[in-house]
């Protein structure tokens, strides 16, 4: 069976240290000035002292239905063999209809190479060692999860079972892979 | 035309610009080298970090010759082989462009940021000539020296005590002097908390989410989210650690310990305290019982804020999960002047439950010569300490030996603030020269205008840093140092419930012309002509030295990275003992109740836990019972202005790292609506905090998760100095708005004041 | 909180700019005005006689739109590497059949001119092109047919473009396209009313000039159905889609819809027809009015790419 790569993304456990940024940056050499991954810490919400934060990790969904990829003109844009939204640096000619097509706003111009840009689950560095991409890695409250979700035995695939998961824009069909455990308090807005 | 992300084209164009045309004006500066890859030494090195000062140990592996990836060491369990942003930044502060590489010296006055090149020779020279010169025409007590306590902090204080002078100093009077010295004074030694087991923990503004220490932060957010532990945090800013709480109370600054004595008042007088414990370990309950029976919850909550209820089941609660619960003694320890019970307060809590000793309580770290005798053999290799014999004996008194009050702050690090003093005052005598190492004073002393004008009043001052800091920059000399990753380093002990060392490797070749800070200390030394108290030759020396010339075990401690010996031992949790004891046949036999409770060794006077204390009460008259006392912070017309941690930046030290300053330059103050509202403030307005002592200028951030009474800005920013190219007139300087204050018993700095909000 | 995570600059949902907005003029300049030329052609038999209108319409045809495509290659970051997307094809993307449709309508487009400009040329210095003219004479009515279609879908490709994109809910509307299309026929004929007058010696009171004309109010008008059709199917639809209508009160793009698609494009011709014959009938005056049907053009693709953009669903 093919794989189903997803990320889980527990909010609870999530302080907002931004030890994923730097750890993406570091294993993926994004240049200064431009950023694969952020988690904001937005807020506070509520009336005190019932407030709360929202830890929104904003990065690419990896969406099963992506529209950056549809809307590539030369195909440099596409969904590779493990089933993730891949770039072509050397078929991109930086029209940026993908980034203005993503509804997440997650792609952006890599200012060394020229072309478009978005964390790929550390695809060519991590994963292609066979280790956890370095988000999952590094994060020092263990608060991401990474695994593939065809497999019935994996963690990630348990989580989405088990617990109350949120994903961010399912209106637009995107089909997004990252899954959000939300904070104990507070609506949710997606 | 072309566009490309234009913004970040012309603002890369321009920053890089401004640090191009800074950076080669600046003498010294990697700038000036020669871009190459990164030379690793091998292709995956086991080190410690050394980006804060919890030093995680770390796995360290060159990524295509430029970036260092940097994770935790998986070897040591509790930090989970994780380090936070910081710690991945590390290669960020390595091959930073403005990071000075060669040792410069002053041209033109202090401060005003004119420098040139000079050789390690010649600076030593120089600085020696004058040193010896000082120490010939005014006494060698006349230097101070400083330093961060750190993990080669030991051989810049071997160089102030080989000099002759007795006035050594590390940043513990800013920070956290008066939970170590109240832990003295109770239990004769530190403690160590056990967050992980814990049930129910009360934390009285320990930001563990943002002020990440990474093994207790760990800790808490498995006892948190995987045990089910309850948290409730009293703190007067909605922050992280707030957020993550079960209860967040907002309660007043500066008033912790009118809770935390009510908390022991329910405790005691709604029988909930552990009265075996405390009959069989505890000297001085009678006294303490007698003062808190007038700290009711009724009585904090008209200080604090915090509901009388609320307090009242707290200690319930708490109670409830005895021995098994624990409150938070914190780590900054400068909210009020009374910091000194204060934190005596809350290890009373803890005591009055009978955690010590206890899962999810507080214990004392297990080290090898302790845990080898438990054990009845040599689990644990015991590491030699190299010492010089022959050390000469100053034959002044310390800067901040005139009191006895503070006797317990003179071998505890000493009192910072009190270089000040004796330089502008002579008090109580005449400081002539400083020199530092690894501390930032202009930002983490308070008063930063009196900062200033105590080190430009000396004659030498001597700085040994990574960058042209805020201090450096008024500096006479600055000698570079090593960054750690650069360095190899003395074997640590990190034992916690058993013994534990690991040690620093460098994991890159030297960039520049820096040196460790401990050849430079020694070179220094024996350029002042004490060579007879450098016997040693190099790091791999004294490295021999303490593993007694067992070089197998220096290669598995270099190799593993993180070493620890024997099973978690807690002396009166009798699963533990058991366990510890099934698996040593020569273990000490149990006690009675099946514990090792019998041999928990308080170095008190008593020989046991001082709830009371008479060596405080013969150091100062009064203060012998934990007492509360009236503090008064501000006036009745200003805000309460307090500081916190971020997640990712360390106190004063590391803003102008590429990396995270681009994670975070300013540091807008937050605000409450309604205050705000007053003064039609709105999020992004320019504002102005004065206080009695200064005035900042920053941004305004309007929340409701802060007290209507208070303002809270971020620690560390707005630095003053051109150097500090990314940091610099960035957000607010907090040092510049507090007051210069020695509290009583601790010495501590204070971190509260009193400002007027001015919208500007 | 304060901003721990670093610079949001590159979230700035805003990401093509004014120099798409300026394609997006050429391409419904340049088919708009092939679209009218050839069809007042068929629609009043000329035979072989070129009238001023056809001949403006063959030069603003491959002209404005080999302009637009130059501005398209600047604008990309990599605009060396162009080539590729006329090598690689990924036709689920509106861009790519935009491609293959240009990829045929230039040339064409040029061919064409060069049949219709053929007696011209050589007024300009281009005689050695007029034999190609004349060979391509026998294939006129094919290339017109086709030019005709391809100008169609040059038209409303670059709505259909915009509006699949559905994270911009001012943008993600079926009447784009043919909000484009209709906008496109007002700046041909206005552009072909310029060129014809200025260059060919037309004079105001000619009969495909003056039929041009008639042709301004109906295309207005349904301009104007479209947008009121853009901005109430937004406002129906709810949520982020109403939201995004703040664009027509707020901010800059208010204006330039307001003063510039609305007052200049609008307006303006409108009110020009109350004028009267002898004024409004001048040269001065029907370029003037013809000026301000293309800034409004303009000023449309301005408001569609900024204000379009600024609204996220």
């Amino acid at each position: 069976m093919n794989k189903r790569y997803v990320m889980v993304h527990d909010e609870n456990k999530c302080i907002g240290c931004q030890a994923c940024n730097i750890a993406c940056r570091s294993e993926n050499n994004v240049p200064e000035g431009v950023t694969r991954l952020q988690v904001r810490v937005e807020g506070p919400f509520g009336e005190a002292p019932h407030l709360h934060y929202k830890y929104n990790r904003v990065s690419c969904q990896q969406c099963e239905n992506a529209p950056c990829v549809e809307v590539c003109p030369t195909g440099a844009a596409y969904i590779g063999d493990d089933g993730l939204v891949t770039i072509d640096d050397d078929k991109c000619i930086g029209c940026m209809y993908c980034i203005a097509a993503c509804p997440y706003k997650v792609r952006f111009i890599n200012p060394v190479t020229k072309a478009a840009d978005k964390c790929n689950f550390c695809k060519d560095t991590r994963l292609a060692r066979g280790e956890q991409p370095a988000c999952v890695t590094a994060c020092p409250t263990d608060a991401l999860y990474f695994g593939d979700a065809n497999d019935s035995e994996s963690e990630v695939t348990n989580l989405i079972n088990t617990k109350v998961t949120y994903q961010e824009k399912t209106h637009l069909g995107t089909k997004p892979r990252i899954y959000r455990i939300p904070t104990k308090r507070g609506g949710i807005e997606s | 035309m072309i566009e490309l992300n234009r913004r970040h084209f012309l603002k890369g164009a321009a920053a890089s610009g401004a640090t191009c045309a800074l950076a080669s004006v600046i003498p010294g500066s990697i700038a000036a080298f020669e871009r190459e890859p990164l030379q690793g030494v091998s292709s995956e090195v086991a080190s410690i970090c050394e980006m804060c000062s919890t030093r995680c140990p770390i796995k360290a592996r060159i990524v295509d010759g430029k970036n260092v990836f940097i994770t935790g060491n998986k070897e040591a369990k509790s930090f989970g082989g994780k380090v936070c942003a910081r710690g991945g930044a590390g290669h960020s502060l390595l091959y930073d462009p403005q990071r000075i590489v060669n040792p410069l010296k002053r041209v033109g006055e202090r401060g005003d940021g004119k420098w040139e090149e000079i050789s390690w020779d010649d600076a030593y020279k120089e600085i020696a000539t004058k040193m010896n010169q000082i120490k010939q025409q005014f006494g060698a007590e006349t230097i101070a020296f400083s330093s961060k306590s750190g993990s080669l902090s030991g051989h810049i204080f071997h160089l102030a005590e080989a000099f002759g002078s007795p006035n050594t100093f590390t940043h513990a009077s800013t920070c956290p002097g008066s939970y170590v010295v109240a832990a003295k004074a109770i239990f004769g030694t530190k403690m160590k908390r056990d967050l992980s087991n814990s049930k129910y923990i009360i934390n009285f503004g320990h930001n563990l989410y943002e002020g990440i220490n990474m093994s207790e932060t760990r800790g808490m957010m498995q006892a948190q989210m995987d045990k089910g532990a309850k948290l409730v945090v009293f703190e007067p800013r909605f922050s992280i650690v707030a957020d993550k709480a079960d209860e967040w109370h907002a309660i007043r600054p500066g008033t912790d310990v009118s809770v935390a004595l009510a908390l022991c008042h329910v405790l005691i007088y709604d029988n909930l305290y552990d009265k075996a414990f405390i009959e069989k370990f505890v000297v001085g309950f009678d006294e303490f019982a007698a003062e808190v029976k007038q700290y009711t919850p009724e009585w904090a909550e008209t200080i604090s804020d915090v509901s009388a209820s609320a307090i009242r089941r707290i200690a319930h609660e708490y109670a409830s999960h005895a021995p098994h619960a624990v409150v938070d003694f914190g780590h900054r320890a400068t909210f009020t002047p009374e910091e000194f019970d204060m934190r005596r307060a809350l290890y009373a809590a803890n005591i009055l439950i009978g955690n010590i000793e206890r899962k999810g309580g507080l214990y004392m770290g297990k080290k090898a010569p302790g845990y080898n005798k438990f054990a009845g053999e040599n689990i644990a290799p015991v590491l030699a300490k190299p010492g010089v014999k022959g050390m000469p004996k100053p034959s002044a008194i310390r800067i901040d030996q005139v009191e006895k009050q503070y006797a317990m702050m003179w071998s505890s690090g000493g009192i910072y603030q009190t270089i000040l003093d004796a330089t502008l005052e002579a008090k109580p005598y005449q400081l002539k020269a400083w020199v530092m190492s690894r501390t930032n004073p202009m930002q983490t002393l308070t008063d930063r205008a009196k900062v200033e004008q105590a080190i430009k009043a000396l004659d030498l001052v001597v700085s040994c840093d990574l960058y042209i800091s805020e201090t450096a920059a008024y500096a006479d000399y600055i000698l570079p140092e090593s960054t750690y990753l650069e360095r190899d380093e003395e074997i640590q002990d990190k034992s916690g419930k058993n013994p534990a060392y690991y040690v620093r490797q460098r994991v890159v070749e030297t960039i520049g012309n820096t040196r460790p800070s401990w050849q430079i200390f020694k070179e220094l030394g024996q350029e002042l002509g004490l060579e007879k108290f450098y016997p040693w030759e190099n790091m791999q020396t004294l490295q021999l030295m303490q593993v007694n010339r067992d070089h197998s075990l220096l290669e598995n401690i270099k190799k593993v990275g993180y070493v620890s010996y024997g099973k978690p031992l807690m002396l009166r949790e009798p699963e533990m003992v058991s366990e510890f004891a099934q698996a040593y046949s020569n273990a000490r036999a149990l006690d009675d109740d099946g514990t090792y409770a019998t041999a928990m060794h308080f170095k008190t006077p008593s020989g046991k836990i001082e709830l009371t204390s008479q060596k405080i009460e013969d150091m100062a008259p009064g203060r012998g019972v934990i007492k509360h006392r009236n503090v008064q912070l501000k006036q009745a017309d200003e805000l309460y202005f307090i500081q916190g941690k971020v997640a990712v930046h360390t106190n004063g030290a590391t803003h102008n790292v590429p990396m995270l300053a681009n994670l975070m330059s300013d540091n807008p103050i937050w605000i409450h609506p309604l205050t705000a509202g007053r003064l039609d403030i709105h999020s992004g307005d320019a504002i102005q905090l004065i206080s009695s002592v200064g005035r900042e200028e920053g941004t305004a951030l309007v929340t409701p998760g802060i007290r209507q009474d208070t303002v809270f800005a971020y620690m560390g920013f707005g630095s003053k100095n051109k150097e500090m190219v990314r940091a610099t007139g960035k957000g607010i300087h907090c040092g510049n708005l507090l007051p210069n204050v020695i509290a009583p018993i601790c010495g501590m700095n204070l971190h509260t004041t009193g400002v007027k909000l001015v919208k500007i | 909180m304060n901003n721990i995570w670093g610079d949001m600059a590159q979230y700035d949902p805003v990401t093509w700019n004014w120099v798409i907005a300026v394609y997006l003029f050429m391409a419904g300049l340049s088919a708009g005005s092939i679209l009218i030329g050839i069809g007042m052609r068929w629609y009043s038999k000329e035979g072989n006689k070129e009238s001023p209108i056809l001949k403006a319409s063959a030069i603003i045809g491959p002209v404005a739109i080999s302009l637009g495509l130059a501005c398209l290659v600047f604008d990309l970051t990599k605009p060396f590497h162009f080539w590729l997307i006329l090598v690689n094809y990924n036709f689920t993307s509106v861009m790519a059949i935009g491609v293959a449709a240009l990829l045929a309508y230039t040339p064409l487009g040029i061919a064409y001119a060069l049949i219709v400009l053929r007696d011209d040329l050589p007024k300009w210095k281009l005689g050695f092109l007029s034999p190609i003219g004349q060979l391509l004479l026998p294939f006129r009515q094919v290339i017109e047919v086709l030019l005709f279609i391809l100008a169609i879908g040059v038209g409303a490709y670059t709505g259909f473009l915009i509006s699949a994109m559905n994270a911009y809910p001012l943008l993600n509307t079926a009447i784009l396209p043919a909000l484009f299309l209709a906008s496109g026929l007002s700046a041909g004929a206005a552009g072909n009313l310029i060129v014809a007058l200025t260059c060919f010696n037309s004079s105001a009171g000619d009969d495909d000039v003056t039929k041009l004309h008639g042709l301004d109010l109906p295309v207005i008008v349904t301009e104007i159905m479209f947008l009121v059709m853009l901005f109430s199917s937004l406002y129906f639809t709810g949520g982020a889609a109403a939201e995004s209508l703040a664009s027509l009160s707020q901010d800059i793009w208010a204006s330039v819809f307001w003063y510039g698609v609305v007052g200049i494009g609008f307006a303006i011709p409108i009110l020009s027809m109350f004028l009267p014959s002898s004024t409004r009938h001048t040269k001065a005056m029907m370029i003037t009015v013809a000026c301000c049907s293309l800034t409004g053009v303009l000023a449309l693709r301005h408001f569609i790419i900024y204000a379009g953009q600024s609204y996220i669903s």
